[in-house]
């Protein structure tokens, strides 16, 4: 648990939001992989999202997405 | 692939600088909350009050859920952390927060099984591995981190896993804006949204500010350049006389928020009456604990905690501060009793806390010009 | 935004001023993690017990190394013990770090590394293949920065009482002539070189444990920085200020660290540090600021202005160093503070690390 620096931020109170694209839909328990901005793969539960394709842009709060981007500009 | 980049862009950056200084009349001071912690950090790591005007001023808001949380609720906490067989695990944040006789941290160092987790989802894990354990999840955060929490509950109750608890201190934001509004003193122009809060709860919940307050609110991204465009929306309305909800995040938020998410949160959690905020006193209806059909993952039901309320000490003036009524140097106990090394406030515990903030770099703000 | 200050303020910010130029005092009941983080913490146990209780003149200047002279001959000393998990990570292990960490102590003394002692903790049940991987490590890198081994001592302890193995070690080195480093020698207008992308080796480290759910590939930065060092005291002696390597705490720390010693103030422009966009990237994610990030491999040095160009290029020749900057300047005011220009345009203090190393709070 002892990490070699400081976060820099906390994850809840800065309500980080990571941007991300899914590229393998969802199993059966939800979770889908996803890639970051560097290009690696992390495990994303998309459950709390609507019809999520390969390709989507996704915004990833404590492992779990809960916006899709780009989808509502008015 | 490349997110966010023009949103960080130093010449876009200083455009839009421009435009703000071209929109402030001279004479005029301007406070702005950014009501969220997220904005707090972007604006101190890129530096984004330097690009500011000196006439507007930026006010730090309640929007830290790690520092909002009483003490009392901390040396629960760590109470639970010290129970044989349990493995208690949060997010880091709160590892380094003072209960009335020390950290998480502290209590780690004396034994307790405290482990760091970025995802719920991670704590989970943690019980299936170790059957023969409690695994206690210690949830914090706003409407952004509770659908997190409640999918997490979703799923351990799917899968019938009886070693995972929970012990909930989600809050919600808007009971503490409307506290904030609600006062007489308060000396505020306009308000910076929280925009990740918004892709859950949507952008209509926050239209009681410019309605029955007449105070504008820009909802905004995280990025530098989001905060200087959501700044100069403000100002703009300002200006013009208009007083509005707008939306600068709406490359994200939708109108409606997630309505999924809320679904599931209004299904783990329910309300409860009122809930204390560390400088802002109790709040009614300002936080979520578990529904009773999640009664059995209640860490605070399968173990009894103290419970005892440690009030906030009486010299501190944290509300006036979040207020923008008192600068931090103007607190009867800054520098004195309350430093960052022991700190008494909200606003000292977190290092980009007003009194923090300045308690650190106040100095530099002061020279400015000649640096 | 500071505008004019009423006397009130400013009597507040003396009074804050006067408490952090006090000399820390140790009053923690208990050691957590945060005393061996590097930052305030850490400093406090320093300052507030080590050098009280035990501080007769060198070590007072609270340095890495140390040296003596010996019949004439000026020697540099230096100790240091490695605890590290997982004991083999990308680009390195325990056994190579613990050779370059006490050999790179004497080159940012400016000091020849000649020889070190090797001081092995091993724990009950340690597979023995492990220590010959280690064992090989340390001769290979004790070659490679040409130190001999001049001798050591073993311990086992009892499973549970040590990660594997933790390995103390010792050196002793030959101050160079050229040498004319101080922590207080830095002066308005010097200038700040780094030796190459910054933050590899802490970013390796984290994400080789597994903890989180990130793919990438990064590797430590574990090297010798004598030749390193040695090129920048045959390109720039007399101008040559202080070097520091950048471990734990990071490049900030040791700005931080040298801003207080000189009573300087030091600018960084972010834009101008080297770093590996894979490591920003994963930095990015974990919420982690690279400049605290720990190196083992990246050191920062302080050069007068007439000699940044010898000094510069002279680096960017060694091998490893490639990508070496300046990544800014000292200056007057306000002292003892490190500031950073950001990419977007904005300044912001760049503070000593608030005490441990686990997130900040907000």
């Amino acid at each position: 648990m002892e990490l070699e620096a400081p976060l820099e931020r906390c994850i809840t109170c800065s309500d980080e939001g990571l941007p991300m694209r899914v590229v393998s839909l969802a199993d059966e328990t939800g979770q889908a992989v996803c890639v970051d901005e560097s290009g690696a793969d992390q495990s994303v539960a998309v459950d709390l999202l609507e019809s999520v394709a390969i390709g989507d842009d996704i915004l990833v709060h404590a492992g779990v997405a809960i916006a899709h981007m780009g989808r509502c500009r008015v | 692939m490349k997110f966010v980049d023009e949103y960080r862009d130093a010449e876009l950056g200083r455009a839009v600088a421009g435009e703000i200084l071209a929109t402030v009349e001279a004479g005029r001071h301007y406070k702005l909350m950014e009501v969220c912690g997220g904005h707090t950090h972007s604006i101190y790591r890129y530096g984004v009050d330097d690009l500011l005007p000196e006439n507007v001023e930026l006010v730090h808001g309640p929007g830290c859920p790690v520092c909002v949380i009483p003490m009392g609720r901390l040396d629960d906490a760590i109470s639970l952390a010290h129970q044989p067989n349990v493995i208690f695990t949060c997010f880091g944040d709160m590892l380094r927060v003072p209960g009335s006789h020390g950290t998480l941290l502290d209590a780690k160092a004396e034994g307790a099984d405290v482990r760091m987790v970025y995802s719920p989802l991670d704590a989970l894990r943690m019980a299936r591995e170790n059957p023969d354990r409690d695994v206690i999840f210690f949830a914090i955060g706003f409407e952004t981190t509770a659908p997190s929490t409640a999918l997490t509950l979703k799923r351990a109750r799917a899968d019938g896993i009886k070693n995972f608890f929970c012990m909930c201190n989600h809050v919600m934001i808007l009971p503490p804006l409307r506290a904030l509004l609600e006062s007489p003193d308060l000396r505020l122009d306009g308000f910076i949204g929280p925009g990740h809060v918004c892709t859950v709860v949507g952008a209509r919940p926050f239209e009681f500010i410019p309605v029955d307050y007449n105070k504008p609110i820009v909802i905004a991204g995280f990025e530098p350049l989001d905060l200087l465009q959501a700044i100069q929306m403000i100002l703009l309305q300002l200006k013009e006389g208009r007083c509005e909800v707008e939306n600068q995040y709406a490359r994200v938020v939708p109108n409606d928020g997630n309505l999924r998410a809320l679904e599931v949160m209004s299904e783990v959690f329910a309300l409860r009456p009122h809930f204390e905020w560390r400088g802002l006193g109790f709040i009614s209806q300002s936080a979520l604990k578990l529904s009773d059909a999640y009664a059995d993952f209640d860490a605070e039901l399968r173990y009894s905690v103290p419970g005892v309320r440690v009030a906030d000490p009486k010299a501190c003036q944290c509300g006036e501060v979040l207020k923008g009524v008192i600068k931090p140097w103007e607190c009867k106990v800054f520098g004195s009793a309350c430093t960052p090394e022991h700190a008494i406030g909200t606003c000292m515990v977190s290092p980009e806390g007003a009194c923090a903030a300045y308690y650190n770099f106040g100095r530099f703000a002061r020279e400015r010009e000649v640096v | 935004m500071s505008g004019a200050i009423s006397e009130r303020e400013a009597k507040v910010l003396n009074i804050i001023e006067t408490a952090r130029a006090k000399r820390a005092r140790f009053r923690d009941k208990q050691i957590t993690m945060a005393h061996g983080a590097g930052g305030k913490a850490t400093q406090t146990l320093i300052e507030g017990l080590f050098v009280p209780v035990m501080g007769t003149g060198t070590l007072e200047q609270m340095a890495d190394a140390g040296s003596v002279e010996i019949g004439g001959v000026k020697l540099s000393m230096t100790t240091d013990s490695f605890v590290i998990k997982p004991l083999r990570f990308p680009g390195g292990s325990i056994g190579e770090l613990a050779v370059n960490g006490t050999v790179n102590d004497l080159a940012m003394s400016g000091a020849r590394p000649v020889g070190l002692t090797l001081s092995l903790i091993l724990e009950e049940g340690l597979d023995s293949e492990v220590l010959r991987e280690e064992v090989e490590a340390i001769a290979a890198a004790a070659r490679e920065a040409g130190v001999e081994i001049l001798g050591g001592d073993t311990k086992v302890v009892e499973r549970g009482h040590a990660d594997g193995m933790f390995i103390c070690t010792t050196g002793i080195g030959h101050v160079d002539s050229r040498a004319t480093l101080s922590p207080a020698g830095l002066k308005p207008g010097d200038r700040i070189l780094v030796s190459g992308t910054i933050a590899d080796h802490g970013t390796a480290i984290m994400l080789s444990r597994g903890e989180f759910e990130l793919d990438a590939h990064i590797e430590s930065d574990t090297c010798s920085l004598w030749p390193a060092a040695e090129s920048l005291l045959a390109a720039a002696g007399p101008e040559l200020r202080c070097m520091r390597d950048a471990t734990r705490g990071g490049v900030a720390s040791v700005l931080n660290e040298l801003a207080r010693a000189s009573g300087v103030a030091i600018v960084v422009r972010e834009r101008d540090v080297p770093i590996n966009p894979t490591v920003a990237a994963a930095a990015e994610l974990l919420g982690i600021d690279p400049m605290y990030v720990a190196n083992e491999g990246k050191f920062v040095a302080f050069v007068a202005p007439e000699g940044v160009d010898a000094a510069l290029a002279a680096l960017r020749s060694v091998p490893g160093c490639e990508a070496a900057a300046e990544i800014g300047e000292v200056r007057r005011e306000p002292p003892g503070m490190v500031l950073v220009e950001t990419s977007f345009g904005g300044r912001r203090v760049m503070d000593q690390l608030v005490g441990d190393p686990l997130p900040r709070i907000c």
